[in-house]
């Protein structure tokens, strides 16, 4: 397998955008050849999950793929859930790194916006089993909800550690132009006050209103290329070292343990293993934290920390941007939002533009190997991803 | 008219699934229709819970019970809870019933009350 | 003689009681205070309220013109016994909510415009207008209908409102719901948050004036413009160039 570098990112602001979902894909496409100064493109891959069923578009890519002038390039749109984005750079990584292809555009979108918040809930839903769970009423902050239980009565976990993984992102989205939230929250607005109640309802309990990421819309690209057009280029060297991906099972009933996510263990293995290197080896990472209890329960699942003790880690402060191990600096999906398709490539923007030390003044310091986990369904797609900085 | 909720059971190896698989995932075997249909029982254990405010159009509820439940046999199942306060390891005892409605649709699933 | 003409067009005024002033903290940490707006603050606030009729999203602007034409009704004498709530933060103006006392015991809940969104500012002064008629002006039921699905799934689920679909309501005759003394007592810790008094200092801050919105809700692009490229309103197209500036690069 050849080596795949990161020539070139880019993304939009995540929020409420009124572009056609195609041009929501296109416009960090450009910006992705603009930054890598390449407009010649092999393939095109598209990553999005409610293009049918919100937007009435299917086969994205050859939308956008026109949209962008690159015909003939081939082009595929890439539907995995909320893990769709990651599983896109994993088509782009293997089209460069089977020596298929010298250039590869791998670009997300979504746009969630343009239904109300009900439906979009419903289409989230559709993730989940058709018969053992959908016809529940059984929504994603609901699994997320279950699953927060038990954790808290194996760990200890408590709502406050919840209530603090919320207002670190919220309020690193502040550093982050292009973040959906630009709103700073405190932990007394959030869970100490006496209104914090109406300030912080129940989604569905014991998850609250800012332990959930907000719907947003936003689209984001990275340009994938091999060696030879990464040495042509003034640009910082970022490989992509690792991909990793795991399954499990569809309901999440079934699971054997329901406080594991086995796959989010097996992804982050083989990520690191392809890239020779361990979660010890990590600078910076971006982990799916549509709820703030995913961040804690991913962080320990990829080996940032023993099972059962990333809550302590954010207690004493080491997942903060100045901590030992900084986790979602960008805001994460909390506070730069949750484009469901899109969101794998945004957090791959994150790291590519860490490792390349142009993040301003959310810079993780000597940033040289960042790390992505795109947590689908409820934690039955994963990917992870593994960049490194070179030179 | 007492409904029942059915898992398959592999003819092969015995390994009673819920929900249906097209193939074992015990022993593999590859051929079709080669699954008993079991009745789940409706006795079990509520292992994890929440009640949801954030519902999708069809509930017109301020709040949704739902819960996991380990059933006797072992077979976890989700389902509805109609719990005004359940409690992690209690029993609970299910009925099949309507949980959702689609504009003329009526869908049965399990509901859960307290044991 | 004119001024008896306008005694004659004049709605007669019953005695209501006024809304004591309350305060609360947000989730940003910050205090806001909701407080009764006089007949003189009315044109300020139709100010405010003006350029939220052009935001064709989120039912904006439908609610802000009948707020707009509420508030106007009201300052020209012209409705009987509307009230009007404002919330502040920082002196800025962050929601409006009215509504009217048909009955010495039935009250009309018109309508909730939040102006700053993201805090659940809309919440809290609904929840304060439910108080003032339950509480305060002691009314049995509010009449209350809602313009969007959100709107309708936090009050009319959220609360199971009762259904008063014979009665129609003042805001175009669509199916009213209720919310009786009973829903209100039983909801009561939900519903009433905020503390009293609120501090001098805060509330002379509040009365001293109603400040204009800093982030207020604004239009979306127009989908057809033809150099869409130079019109952005997400402002992605800005922060590129900007960022690309900074590092010295030109890609034209």
């Amino acid at each position: 397998m050849r080596d795949v570098y990161a020539a070139g990112i880019g993304v939009t602001t995540f929020g409420r955008l009124e572009y056609p979902l195609a041009e929501i894909a296109a416009y960090p496409a450009m910006m992705a050849m603009q930054d890598s100064g390449i407009s010649t493109v092999d393939q095109v891959y598209v990553a999005n999950m409610g293009g049918a069923r919100l937007n009435h578009q299917t086969a994205l890519a050859s939308a956008v793929v026109d949209t962008l002038s690159l015909t003939p390039a081939g082009a595929a749109t890439i539907e995995n859930g909320p893990a769709s984005g990651a599983a896109a750079i994993k088509e782009g990584f293997l089209a460069v790194a089977s020596g298929m292809h010298d250039v590869v555009l791998v670009t997300g979108a979504e746009r969630m916006r343009e239904v109300n918040a009900l439906d979009a809930t419903d289409f989230v839903a559709t993730l989940t089993h058709p018969i053992a769970e959908y016809i529940y009423g059984v929504t994603l902050p609901a699994h997320a909800a279950m699953f927060t239980r038990l954790y808290m009565d194996k760990y200890g976990v408590t709502d406050r550690h919840l209530a603090m993984v919320g207002v670190k992102n919220q309020n690193n989205a502040m550093r982050n132009e292009f973040a959906h939230l630009q709103q700073p929250i405190t932990i007394d607005g959030v869970l100490d006050s006496p209104e914090a109640f109406t300030n912080n309802p129940f989604v569905a309990e014991p998850l609250r209103f800012f332990d959930c990421c907000p719907v947003s819309d936003g689209g984001a690209c990275i340009m994938l290329v091999s060696a030879e057009v990464m040495e042509g280029l003034d640009r910082p060297a970022v490989r992509l070292a690792g991909v990793g991906q795991a399954t499990d099972s569809h309901t999440v009933a079934e699971r054997e343990d329901p406080t594991e996510l086995p796959a989010v263990r097996l992804a982050a293995d083989q990520s690191f293993e392809m890239a020779k290197l361990g979660p010890s080896d990590v600078d910076v990472a971006e982990l799916h934290d549509a709820f703030t209890i995913l961040e804690i329960a991913e962080s320990e699942e990829v080996g940032f920390f023993a099972k059962g003790e990333g809550h302590f880690a954010l207690e004493k402060g080491e997942t903060e941007l100045g901590g030992a191990m900084p986790i979602n600096v960008s805001g994460g999906l909390k506070g730069r939002g949750h484009p469901v398709g899109a969101t794998g490539i945004a957090q791959a923007y994150e790291i590519v533009h860490q490792l390349r030390g142009e993040a301003g003044d959310r810079q993780v310091a000597d940033a040289r190997v960042g790390f992505t986990c795109n947590f689908g369904g409820f934690g039955n797609n994963v990917l992870a991803l593994t960049f490194v900085r070179e030179g | 008219m007492e409904r029942n909720i059915y898992a398959y059971q592999c003819r092969s190896c015995d390994t009673v699934h819920y929900p249906f698989r097209m193939r074992c995932k015990g022993c593999g075997q590859n051929d079709f229709f080669e699954f008993d249909p079991v009745a789940l029982p409706t006795h079990g254990r509520l292992l994890t819970f929440t009640f949801v405010h954030n519902l999708p159009a069809e509930y017109d509820v301020a709040r949704l019970g739902l819960g996991v439940v380990e059933l006797d046999n072992g077979i976890r199942l989700l389902g509805q809870l109609d719990i005004v306060e359940p409690v992690m390891g209690m029993e609970v005892n299910g009925r099949v019933s309507v949980v959702r409605h689609e504009t003329y649709d009526d869908f049965f699933g399990m509901v859960f009350t307290a044991a | 003689m004119s001024v008896d003409l306008e005694k004659t067009l004049r709605p007669v005024e019953s005695p209501m009681v006024p809304y004591p002033a309350k305060y609360m903290m947000l989730a940003s940490g910050e205090t806001m205070v909701i407080r009764q707006a006089t007949r003189d603050e009315i044109p300020t606030l139709l100010e405010h309220v003006e350029p939220l009729m052009h935001v064709e999203r989120d039912y904006y602007d439908c609610v802000a013109s009948r707020v707009y034409s509420e508030l106007l009704g009201w300052y020209r004498y012209r409705v009987q016994d509307e009230y009007v709530l404002v919330a502040q933060i920082d002196g800025e103006l962050a929601a409006i909510v009215n509504g009217r006392q048909v009955t010495p015991k039935l009250g009309m809940s018109l309508h909730t415009l939040a102006l700053r969104r993201g805090l659940r500012v809309g919440a809290h002064a609904f929840a304060a207008k439910m108080e003032y008629h339950i509480d305060i002006l002691g009314h049995d039921e509010v009449l209350v209908v809602a313009e969007s699905p959100i709107g309708f799934r936090r009050w009319m689920i959220e609360y199971q409102l009762a259904e008063r679909f014979e009665t129609p309501h003042e805001l175009g005759g669509v199916p009213s719901y209720a919310l009786t003394r009973e829903l209100f007592e039983r909801a009561r810790s939900k519903l009433i948050v905020g503390r009293r008094p609120v501090p001098a200092d805060l509330l002379a801050k509040a009365e001293a004036a109603i400040l204009p919105p800093s982030d207020p809700p604004t239009p979306p692009m127009d989908a057809l413009a033809a150099t869409r490229a130079a019109y952005d309103a997400t402002g992605t197209a800005l922060i590129q160039q900007r960022r690309r500036q900074e590092r010295g690069v030109d890609h034209a």
